[in-house]
């Protein structure tokens, strides 16, 4: 089956300019990416501030294009103008700062912004809208000004404004990194659910390595490049390597390892609270 | 004070105006404005007063509200209401002292004055209350269509108001917080002289100005991200439908004007 992404040796300069508009210089953002990502999936981009993982997000949307290399959405090349339009349909992307993506003074009239500009016609939008308010528990504040939300269910709204564009996949660009423990939790649980329930491709770039234990593959960068990539049991079994990059594995992810090295048989890759005391559990009683 | 400024926010209710066609409602606003131009007696501030009370009542927006609108413009109400009160000249001195001098004609003025400008600011921030930015914005472009064939960018120009309609609570409440960070630094906005006040707001003016230019960047990569293109080929989530019941204001609109124009013209006072 052909990748619904498919990266090769992506690379994105930004060049730096003095004032007069000279270029003083190139930063690598993107270095030789190579990403797949099969249709239905759920990926994680891990990385810390500055690894380029911002970057990437904005080629899926063709919001930048590749200097060099190609990346393909669905089939077609963001590097071409023509084909920007259908790929934002078909990729969606939600931003950190819930504040800045809401355009509206309403929730519904926001949801429906993109619809919108897609030309939908107005009955179908009405079904759209509440039928993606609904698939992120927002429905009841549907009427209400964003302004008096919280931050995770402004974020939750942004999330439906692109459902409701009936997207493939949906990008998410650090949609926690300004939210509470509360909201980060909902917003997270929503994209799960979006991802099983109505298998929509999901990508999620973060710095939070909680998120992502319910991916299918991550993806690690770091100054530009994909330095680790494996099922997140994999890459978390590797917290020093993690650290290198500036991430930090979970915290229970690292009491196991602790617990491993003081030469208790307990497995490195453990990712779930749950399991961690389970497995205690088992020791304690001898069954380990 | 700040905090105070309504137009541009939305109060959510449901009743008869909010449910209006936004551009009965425009235009409504606007015939009112003008229609507060067109006497100079006290029966019509009478009629205008009546007026709007009801039009207050049947759009169930607390009365509060819609009077908060006034709080920012105090000064600029007072100033002209000073103006108005000293330089009018007329042949009824009430009070002469130096180069001061207060006519009855002078006093009048100066009260209607300040009533004509208090009645239109609460008219039209009680139409920014019933109607949503998004629908005010679309009865603009739509009322303003005509102006394409001009080369005017309607639609254009409707989305920005729109957006900055949308970010006024925002930036205020940014506004504030930038205020209280340089307060808790030890920055003084209260004492000097004017001069000195307006060198003092540029540690709040700067931040405030750097994050909306980032928020605009933000907001018009998310508003790319959905595919916007301008108003070309885009569909409408509510379009605008004229109703019935939007005849029916515009014929009460009418009838209120006429009402207004007669009562100028044949009552005494």
């Amino acid at each position: 089956m052909k990748p619904f992404i498919n990266a090769k040796g992506l690379v994105h300069e930004y060049s730096r300019r003095d004032e007069e508009g000279n270029v003083t210089g190139i930063n690598r953002a993107l270095d030789g990416i190579d990403i797949e990502v099969k249709a239905g999936g759920f990926i994680a981009v891990l990385g810390a501030n500055g690894s380029g993982k911002s970057t990437f997000a904005k080629h899926l949307n063709a919001l930048l294009v590749p200097t060099e290399g190609t990346l393909y959405v669905d089939g077609m090349d963001t590097s071409e103008q023509k084909n920007n339009l259908p790929i934002r349909r078909t990729a969606g992307m939600v931003f950190q700062n819930p504040d800045n993506q809401i355009i509206s003074n309403v929730v519904e009239e926001d949801v429906g912004f993109g619809p919108e500009n897609m030309g939908v016609p107005t009955e179908e939008i009405w079904r759209r809208v509440e039928e993606s308010l609904k698939s992120v528990g927002m429905y009841e504040y549907r009427k209400d000004s964003p302004n008096h939300l919280s931050g995770g269910q402004k974020q939750r709204i942004a999330i439906a404004g692109i459902m409701a564009m009936k997207p493939k996949c949906i990008v998410l660009d650090e949609p926690t990194a300004m939210l509470d423990p509360s909201g980060r939790k909902a917003v997270i649980k929503t994209v799960k659910e979006l991802n099983k329930k109505e298998n929509i491709t999901i990508i999620l770039i973060t710095h939070y390595m909680e998120e992502v234990t319910g991916a299918d593959y991550v993806y690690v960068m770091s100054e530009g490049q994909v330095k680790m990539k494996g099922t997140p049991r994999q890459v978390f079994a590797r917290s020093e390597e993690l650290a290198k990059y500036r991430l930090m594995v979970p915290e229970v992810t690292k009491i196991a390892l602790g617990l491993s090295k003081k030469g208790i048989n307990i497995p490195k890759d453990i990712l779930y609270p749950e399991e961690l005391t389970d497995i205690l559990l088992k020791i304690k009683s001898g069954v380990l | 004070m700040i905090r105070d400024i309504t137009i541009g926010q939305y109060y959510a209710t449901e009743s008869i105006i909010h449910k209006l066609d936004p551009r009965v409602k425009v235009v409504c606003t606007f015939a009112y404005i003008i229609s507060l131009f067109c006497f100079n007696q006290l029966s019509g501030y009478i009629i205008a007063a009546l007026f709007f009370w009801c039009i207050t009542k049947l759009s169930k927006v607390p009365f509060k509200f819609i009077v908060r609108g006034i709080k920012p413009i105090l000064f600029m109400l007072v100033f002209t209401a000073l103006l108005n009160l000293f330089w009018t000249s007329g042949e009824h001195i009430l009070i002469k002292y130096g180069v001061i001098t207060i006519t009855a004609e002078g006093v009048k003025r100066t009260i209607f004055m300040a009533l004509r400008l208090v009645f239109l600011i609460i008219g039209s921030s009680l139409m920014t209350l019933a109607t949503t930015p998004n629908q005010l914005t679309d009865a603009i472009e739509k009322l303003l269509r005509p102006l394409n064939k001009l080369k005017v960018p309607v639609h254009e120009v409707a989305m920005m108001m729109s957006i900055a309609l949308r970010f006024i609570p925002i930036l205020v409440e940014e506004t504030d917080k930038i205020m209280k960070a340089q307060l808790a630094r030890g920055a003084d906005f209260e004492s000097g002289n004017i001069f000195h006040r307006i060198k003092s707001m540029a540690p709040i003016i700067i931040p405030l100005f750097v994050s909306a230019a980032r928020r605009a960047t933000d907001l018009a990569l998310a508003m790319d991200a959905r595919c916007y293109n301008g108003g070309e080929g885009r569909t409408k989530m509510k379009p605008l439908k004229y109703k019935k019941q939007d005849i029916i204001a515009y014929l009460i609109m009418l009838l209120y004007i006429t009402v207004i124009i007669i009562a100028g013209k044949y009552l005494p006072f």
